[in-house]
């Protein structure tokens, strides 16, 4: 695949190695940033994935400013109450309101989905750059333990692991977080493989830079693209797995609201107050569209082959 | 409520089925349809069946022969032999295939299956002699012995077959002190001391057939290919295959005792979840299924489905810790206290909201379907937040600034358990934590896997407080539940409630025969137990079942709902398919 | 050379497949409590009862004493007894597995169907309003919770479909209750579960093949090929789609691994009795005999699918060698 790099001396035509290796970076960084300015769809995405992290981060402000309720409070006289006045987006089968729990199930579900995302990004990066960088019995090793981990039927390990430890936001991320960050290692190294023979990379290496050095400051840069792309495409199907774990019984339990859970639960009234259902269904798909179409307008921006327009 | 119900029910189904016969004749253009249905309940249908001009004089349609009934569930059985199942499901298809020497009616009342009448007992109540009925045949062609019988019962009791893994040697080894047969009709069973419930938990387990197991020793009767594949049965239908994980066929018995089933087979099929037995009920792939209370108005609404509820033996109670040395034990063992909580919580709103109307408000520890069962002991509680409050002052639990009652520096603040997955109880710890919020009262609820609830109940006890459900059968003997003697460990009484004025009545209550005397006894144990509230009871559920229209004889009730089913050969289909 | 490579991956795999199964092993016997399996709360059991059950089923032995002699028997071919329902697990599993095998198939095989042509459409229409379209359909499909899509799906295909007097498709189950079990109704019960399996795949390969076919048709020989005059189909599906194809073999034999549990949450949605259903079940009930043994074959045939993955890409690109 065209790296980077190579797409740098490209547009930079009768600059020598030396310049290149200078300034790879740059001027492709910003070439990619304003390719992914132009994709107003993309942009949109990431703009509403913010805003709901921002919702996510300060529920208590929002949910008191639109709603005035608390998330857990039940109320019997008020149940099922349909989208009005009263309740924006109707009661539960306790008199809860929809959008007060939607609003902090935003904490739960996105706070997991960001949460496993940033730990499994960690833990694969740092080990895929390891292995690409040092190759040898490092890369063996390290390998057969990616295969391991990427061998275990993954949804078998979540239902050991769930009923395990009982599982809140952190650990449930943990636990999703301990089988994902296989791929991102693979990722990461079949990257790092890539790249490694540049010459910039050789050069650098020549006049005695740190190995470390060399990792962070030129490998993490050119391998930046593809975290982001699975950061963002991860956090979608994140939500998604979540979603899943409540459907099966094993991942946040209730009272605590996740979008997930909300989902679940609502499954049995169907038939007399779909909007139950309909409200967090809507949020997550929402949700995870705009989290593949960011992810997907990042890789489009970074790899101006497969652009659309 | 639910006995109207039940009427009305069954009268419109008929009426329908009636109707269904007789539409030929414009019945309702000459009569108009309400005036139909008036008169039809009110018994005149002779008079319309003279007027229609011929047809039977029978006021029950007749049974149509063959066809086929699937029943819908939500777990795969375990296992088809009948003194290792220990799980509903099994027992629920066991009953279909086998029978024991007695039987319930839907009230509880036992009657004879194949024994010919109920046990003439001795004068002082430990000898047991039945009767089998004479011809009785296994369904290769084998006649059913008191041999089988014995047979049956020492897979449990006897030391010989100690190896044997059944759930039922507790009971059965500590009261069975022998059997006898002194000919192929009689089997004579010999207790070790007088023990009330033996007939009614110990009389119906189906029996096995000595001629296909006998010769198995006792560790390969767990793993017996008959377990799973009992190719030799005695009841109303006969196994054909089980594919693991889908469904039990079975086939219609010609030898069985009662006369041969109208139907060809009988289907248990294992359902998702209890939205799809409403689904399944409404496109008919499933004739009869339970239905959960959140499913009740939209399986009724289906025009092809007739919904039965029943009240039925099984409660659902929360527990205090009642152990000194445990921290839920301090705080709950003061009685006000836990009067104090039940009055906090209002159980009426509990069953219509939770249980959208489909249970009853716990008065007594007994359910309202045992001949037991007193409606006003000694104490009632109803919903009074004041009495709450002040029952809590008094006890010198007082209000903090952060509105949490306190005593002597400690705050009454406790941890709910209960299992995930069942969702009216997790609900429920939610109204109880509202409830008693209202109140001062910090009760923190949280959801545990069903094993790790069972292993805190019986075992490792380091709960405050657990929310669970519990099923009895027609005894009114709750032993298990409330005993001194079962605190120890592996018991039911995790909480640790001892008392020795219930243990010695419950103890005199299960050593007379004397119906009377257990009567009053128990009325004793229910007001003892509405004072001291160790455990209170909620509410009791319902049983609910969804039978397609087109499935007749199927006579769901308290004590006939999975495994005593009496009337299994007698259910046909009105379109014979 | 190949043989000793797949001899090596092999004994890495058995290391794999061990490590796995203690670990399931550990979790379990860990977390029981003192549950015993198959036991729930039983009024007519009594202490001594669930002592003599629980010794019956060797929990009382330390997990590394259970797990040696469950290896013991399993180098003989005996995966023991399901705790639950004492019937032997390698007829449980064997009696699933088809049925888990047929669902993911079938869902691969229609994702592969739809995903080429939707794919291929995107590339050559690079840019238009059908490849926007197309692309926002197919990012939407991996945007839908499985078990949601299922149970939407049942509602509209199956009740409503009924209630109307159409022609309707069942909701469980892999065959019908009574009479069930030809061909046509096997099939009739496979379609619902299916489709909400394969659109994930689906909407994820539609997205690669398209990227797969603009990479393959910037390539130097496509442009030589219109130069040389060859009629533009040719171009595209001769040279560009057979090249482009081979990246998605890889993808799919990447999708070979998760065979066994991905069909998962659309098995407990549709009742299909498959090993992942049955994985999910006997675990929360601690049945460990059974899930060891599921996990021991899911482990298996993850590795021979990551293999065969492998082998393919080897195979299908003549760049890459085995030493």
């Amino acid at each position: 695949m065209i790296g980077p790099s190579r797409v740098a001396e490209l547009e930079m035509p009768g600059a020598g190695v030396e310049t290149a290796a200078a300034r790879p970076a740059q001027s492709y960084w910003n070439e990619s940033w304003e390719r992914l300015r132009d994709n107003r769809l993309g942009m949109a995405a990431g703009v509403l994935i913010l805003v709901l992290a921002l919702i996510a981060v300060l529920a208590p402000v929002f949910s008191a400013v639109l709603t005035h309720y608390e998330p857990q409070t039940i109320n019997l006289d008020q149940t099922f109450v349909r989208p009005g006045a009263s309740h924006l987006l109707g009661t539960d089968e306790l008199g809860r309101d929809t959008l007060t729990r939607l609003i902090w199930g935003a904490r739960v579900s996105l706070g997991v989905a960001f949460l496993t995302v940033a730990m499994s990004l960690s833990v694969g990066t740092t080990v895929g750059m390891v292995a690409g960088y040092y190759g040898g019995w490092i890369d063996d090793v390290l390998m057969r333990l990616v295969d391991t981990v990427l061998a275990i039927p993954a949804i078998f390990l979540f239902i050991l692991m769930s009923i395990l430890f009982r599982p809140n936001a952190v650990t449930l991320a943990a636990i999703v977080a301990s089988v994902g960050w296989g791929s991102v290692a693979r990722l990461v190294r079949g990257e790092v493989l890539s790249v490694k023979q540049r010459d910039f990379i050789l050069a650098t290496r020549s006049i005695g830079a740190r190995d470390s050095r060399l990792m962070v400051r030129h490998l993490l840069p050119n391998v930046l693209p593809v975290l982001i792309v699975a950061a963002s495409l991860g956090v979608g199907q994140i939500i998604l797995v979540e979603a899943a774990l409540d459907f099966l019984g094993l991942g946040i339990q209730p009272p605590t609201p996740s979008w997930g859970n909300m989902l679940t639960n609502a499954q049995s009234y169907f038939f007399h107050s779909g909007f139950l259902v309909a409200f967090p269904g809507i949020t997550i798909f929402v949700t995870v569209l705009a989290s593949n179409i960011f992810g997907n307008a990042v890789r489009d921006a970074f790899d101006p082959r497969l652009k659309s327009h | 409520m639910s006995r109207d119900e039940d009427h009305k029910d069954d009268g419109f189904a008929q009426f329908e089925q009636f109707l269904e016969e007789w539409s030929r004749r414009d019945f309702l253009k000459r009569t108009g349809g309400a005036a139909a249905y008036l008169s039809f309940m009110g018994g005149g249908l002779a008079a319309f069946l003279e007027a229609c001009a011929g047809g039977t004089s029978s006021n029950t349609p007749t049974a149509k022969k063959g066809g086929h009934v699937v029943e819908g569930n939500f777990s795969d059985i375990r296992t088809l032999n009948s003194m290792l199942s220990s799980d509903t499901a099994s027992n629920q298809v066991i009953g279909l295939m086998f029978d024991g020497l007695l039987n319930y009616k839907k009230d509880g009342s036992l009657i004879p299956a194949l024994a010919q009448d109920l046990p003439k007992t001795n004068s002082d109540g430990t000898v047991y002699t039945f009767k089998l009925r004479s011809g009785l045949k296994w369904s290769d062609g084998q006649p059913l012995t008191s041999d089988d019988v014995k047979f049956t019962y020492q897979l449990a009791y006897d030391p010989q077959y100690k190896a044997v893994t059944s759930p039922r040697r507790g009971d059965l080894s500590k009261y069975i002190k022998s059997i006898d047969t002194p000919d192929p009709q009689t089997v004579v069973i010999t207790t070790t001391q007088v023990f009330a419930p033996f007939l009614s938990s110990h009389a119906r387990y189906g029996i096995l057939p000595k001629h296909v197991l006998g010769s198995l020793d006792a560790k390969a009767i767990n793993t017996a290919p008959f377990n799973t594949a009992p190719n030799v049965s005695n009841g109303a239908f006969k196994f054909v295959k089980w594919d693991k994980g889908s469904q039990v066929t079975m086939e219609r018995s010609d030898s069985y005792w009662a006369g041969a089933p109208n139907l060809d087979q009988w289907i248990y099929k294992v359902l998702p979840d209890s939205v799809a037995v409403t689904n399944q009920l409404k496109t008919g792939e499933i004739d009869i299924g339970p239905v959960d209370p959140s499913q009740f108005d939209a399986v009724k609404s289906a025009d092809n489905v007739a919904v039965t509820e029943f009240a039925v033996p099984s409660f659902t109670f929360y527990a205090y810790q009642l152990d000194p040395a445990k921290k839920g034990g301090q705080l709950f063992s003061d009685k006000s206290v836990r009067q104090a909580l039940l009055f906090a919580l209002n159980r009426d709103q509990v069953v219509s909201a939770v249980y959208f109307g489909h249970g009853s408000v716990a008065n007594s520890v007994e359910p309202p379907t045992s001949w037991a069962y007193k409606q006003k002991p000694q104490v009632l509680y109803s919903f009074d937040k004041g009495k709450a409050e002040s029952l809590l002052d008094s006890a010198g639990w007082t209000k903090g600034g952060d509105g949490i009652r306190a005593k002597n520096g400690v705050k009454l603040k406790f941890d709910m358990i209960t299992n995930a997955g069942n969702k009216q109880r997790e609900s429920m710890l939610q109204v109880m934590q509202q409830s008693w919020k209202d109140i001062g009262v910090d009760a923190t609820p949280s959801l545990i896997q069903f094993p790790q609830l069972v292993s805190q109940i019986t075992n490792i006890r380091t709960f405050d407080m657990f929310l669970v459900g519990f099923n009895f059968d027609e005894d009114p003997d709750q032993g298990q539940l409330w005993h001194s003697r079962n605190t120890v460990a592996g018991g039911f009484n995790g909480f640790d409630f001892k008392n020795s004025d219930v243990d010695s009545i419950l103890d005199q209550a299960v050593g007379t025969l004397d119906k009377t005397k257990r009567k009053q006894l128990y009325g004793q144990f229910q007001d003892i137990m509405s004072d001291v509230v160790p455990a209170p009871i909620i509410l009791f559920n319902h049983g609910i079942y969804g039978v397609s229209k087109r499935v007749m004889g199927a006579d769901f009730g308290s004590f006939n709902q999975y495994g005593s089913r009496p009337w299994n050969h007698s259910v046909w289909v009105t379109d014979g398919k | 050379m190949l043989v000793r490579y797949v001899a090596r991956r092999f004994l890495a795999s058995l290391v794999v497949v061990l490590g796995v199964t203690l670990l399931t092993l550990i979790l379990m016997d860990r977390t029981r409590g003192t549950y015993v399996p198959g036991i729930d709360l039983n009024p007519s059991l009594r202490p001594e009862d669930i002592e003599n059950l629980r010794a019956n089923l060797g929990l009382d032995r330390p997990f590394y004493v259970w797990y040696l002699t469950w290896i013991g028997a399993v180098l003989h071919g005996d995966f023991g007894h399901s705790m639950i329902d004492g019937s032997p697990v390698l007829s449980h599993i064997l009696d699933r597995l088809p049925n888990t095998l047929e669902l993911t198939a079938t869902a691969i095989v229609i994702g592969v169907l739809i995903a080429v042509p939707l794919g291929v459409i995107g590339a050559l229409r690079r840019g238009s309003k059908t490849d926007h379209a197309l692309t926002v359909t197919s990012v939407a499909g991996f945007a839908v919770p499985q078990f949601w899509m299922g149970l939407m799906l049942i509602l509209i295909f199956s009740v409503t479909l009924e209630q109307h007097g159409l022609p309707w498709l069942p909701s469980s189950g892999a065959y019908s209750a009574f009479n069930g079990g030809d061909f046509l109704d096997r099939v009739e019960h496979l379609i619902l579960p299916a489709t909400v399996l394969s659109f994930f795949y689906t909407s994820i390969w539609s997205r690669f093949i398209r990227s797969s076919m603009l990479e393959v048709l910037s390539q130097d020989y496509i442009r030589t090929a219109r130069a040389k005059g060859m009629s533009e189909r040719r171009v595209v599906y001769l040279h560009g789609l057979r090249n482009a194809l081979i990246p998605l073999i890889t993808l799919i034999g990447l999708e070979l691994p998760g065979l066994v549990s991905g069909g998962l949450v659309v098995e407990v949605v549709f009742g299909w009795p498959g090993i992942g259903k049955l994985a999910f079940e006997r675990a929360l009930q601690y049945d460990y005999t059974t899930v060891m043994g599921v996990t021991f074959f899911a482990t298996l045939l993850v590795i021979a699918g990551n293999l065969l993955a492998d082998l393919l890409y080897g195979v299908l690109d003549p760049r890459i060698r085995y030493g």
